[in-house]
């Protein structure tokens, strides 16, 4: 029998340090959104067309939970640069856009992973943490709509590549 | 004296006024009805527990109700970053046990048995990982499978896989679909595990290593869920999106390689195992460790 109780000085809402960190990955989010409806108006997506809206879907709905949690400090808005710089592979070829989702979800899952190592309150780190398990999972997917296989492209499948980790380390162009 | 005594004395207490100058001779005993001689009987033997319960006698005589042993005292049991590391780690091995033990059967050939040897290492870097950062924080690592998820989880499916004469469990018909259907419910259950513990932790930098791992789990479980639903891979249950692009059923598949818009931290459901006379099989559901089966830093010492 025991009497259980958790140890942690952390704040529970998001300090102001927190809250623009947080803005900054709901910025990412709805620009990540933006990519993938540009590439299903475009005609890409095939026999996984409704994977891809769904994908869309989830990050929509990242940027509404960090609108949640911060409020008026979100910026509602996309990410400018991340939306042009990744727009011409966001086109009608399905393979194309799969594989550079799949680079994008990589650098979400990397810069997410650092973001929760330096979130202070719980509330936001609870959130972007389960927004990683999930973008993870988009990785998989993405390489799976690509036409790879997980046993002989095992690693584009199971693996954050080291760019995108070291990446998310030394700057903040995706968070 | 709480609600229920004070009703048992109310009742008493009507009683006692019902019965008040009454003949007691035969002709009158006669007329007390079979209903009252029960209520009275009731409240006679319920204010002799009600007495009992109130207490407070110390008296050696030889009625015995109402003493009762002193109480253990709970273990101070924190929930600290090193128990929840070292939990981690039994998780880990949990799941090592469980590769371990179909590659032992022979269960999986091909690609399934290739993959599992790459999920098998990946857990055994992620359990040396966890052990690593616990004994950087002090605390003695826990390398061996999580005993509780072992008894209620682990054992029980593998049971139903392989089948257990002794128990008189037949082993089951599609032993490959029901490996991968276990594996998918673990490595989800472990990417679960990792999400969970990120508030938990109280160092931050512990929280993303701890979804660092959680995510590799999350790949495996997509992974498995990519080759069970190669048709549908990201599912579109509750999510606001157009009709056309929903699936065309009110019942999510058992595995997609993404099932949901956040990581869930909802129990894993997993069927397994032969169909019983009635055509039933045995469904599992798997949930992260709870507090009662955290591996505490106090259970060293017992």
């Amino acid at each position: 029998m025991t009497a259980p109780k958790i140890i942690s000085a952390s704040p529970v809402r998001p300090t102001e340090a927190d809250t623009e960190l947080l803005a900054s990955v709901q910025a990412s989010a709805l620009a990540i959104r933006d990519l993938y409806h540009a590439a299903i108006a475009a005609g890409a997506g095939g026999d996984h067309v409704a994977s891809l809206v769904a994908i869309a879907a989830h990050h929509d709905a990242y940027a509404q939970a960090i609108s949640s949690l911060i409020g008026r400090a979100a910026p509602q808005a996309r990410d400018s640069k991340l939306f042009t710089d990744n727009k011409a592979n966001f086109g009608a070829d399905t393979t194309a856009v799969a594989l550079a989702a799949h680079t994008l979800e990589n650098d979400l899952v990397a810069a997410h992973t650092e973001v929760v190592g330096s979130l202070e309150g719980t509330e936001g780190a609870a959130l972007v943490a389960s927004m990683i398990i999930i973008e993870a999972r988009h990785v998989v997917a993405l390489a799976a709509i690509a036409g790879k296989s997980p046993v002989s492209d095992t690693d584009l499948f199971l693996v954050t590549p080291e760019a995108a980790t070291a990446d998310a380390q030394t700057t903040t162009t995706i968070a | 004296m709480n609600n229920s005594h004070r009703e048992e004395l109310h009742t008493f207490s009507k009683i006692v006024k019902a019965t008040q100058g009454a003949d007691f001779g035969s002709a009158v005993q006669s007329s007390l009805s079979r209903r009252r001689f029960f209520i009275a009987g009731g409240a006679t033997i319920s204010f002799g527990a009600l007495l009992a319960a109130c207490g407070g006698s110390t008296t050696t005589d030889i009625a015995r109700i109402g003493n009762a042993p002193e109480k253990t005292k709970l273990v101070d049991a924190p929930v600290t970053d090193i128990a929840l590391l070292r939990t981690a780690t039994s998780l880990e091995h949990n799941a090592i046990f469980v590769y371990e033990a179909v590659v032992a059967a022979g269960l999986l050939s091909g690609d399934a048995a290739i993959l599992a040897a790459r999920f098998l290492s990946d857990h055994q870097a992620h359990a040396e990982a966890t052990a690593s950062l616990t004994e950087k924080l002090g605390g003695k690592a826990f390398n061996e499978p999580n005993p509780r998820l072992q008894s209620i989880y682990i054992e029980p499916a593998l049971r139903l896989i392989t089948g257990d004469e002794a128990k008189g469990i037949p082993a089951t018909d599609d032993p490959v679909a029901d490996v991968l259907a276990l594996a998918y419910a673990l490595e989800t259950i472990a990417g679960s595990t990792y999400q969970v513990y990120v508030p938990m932790l109280a160092d931050p930098a512990l929280r993303g290593a701890a979804i660092g791992i959680g995510e590799q789990e999350a790949r495996h479980a997509a992974v498995i869920g990519s080759l069970l639903n190669p048709g549908r891979l990201v599912s579109s249950f509750g999510l606001s999106i157009a009709a056309e692009y929903q699936e065309e059923t009110d019942v999510p598949a058992a595995a997609y390689a993404v099932p949901t818009a956040f990581g869930t931290k909802a129990p894993v459901p997993v069927t397994l195992g032969a169909a019983n006379e009635s055509g039933i099989r045995t469904s599992l559901n798997l949930e992260t460790p709870s507090l009662n089966s955290l591996v505490y830093e106090y259970l060293d010492g017992e």
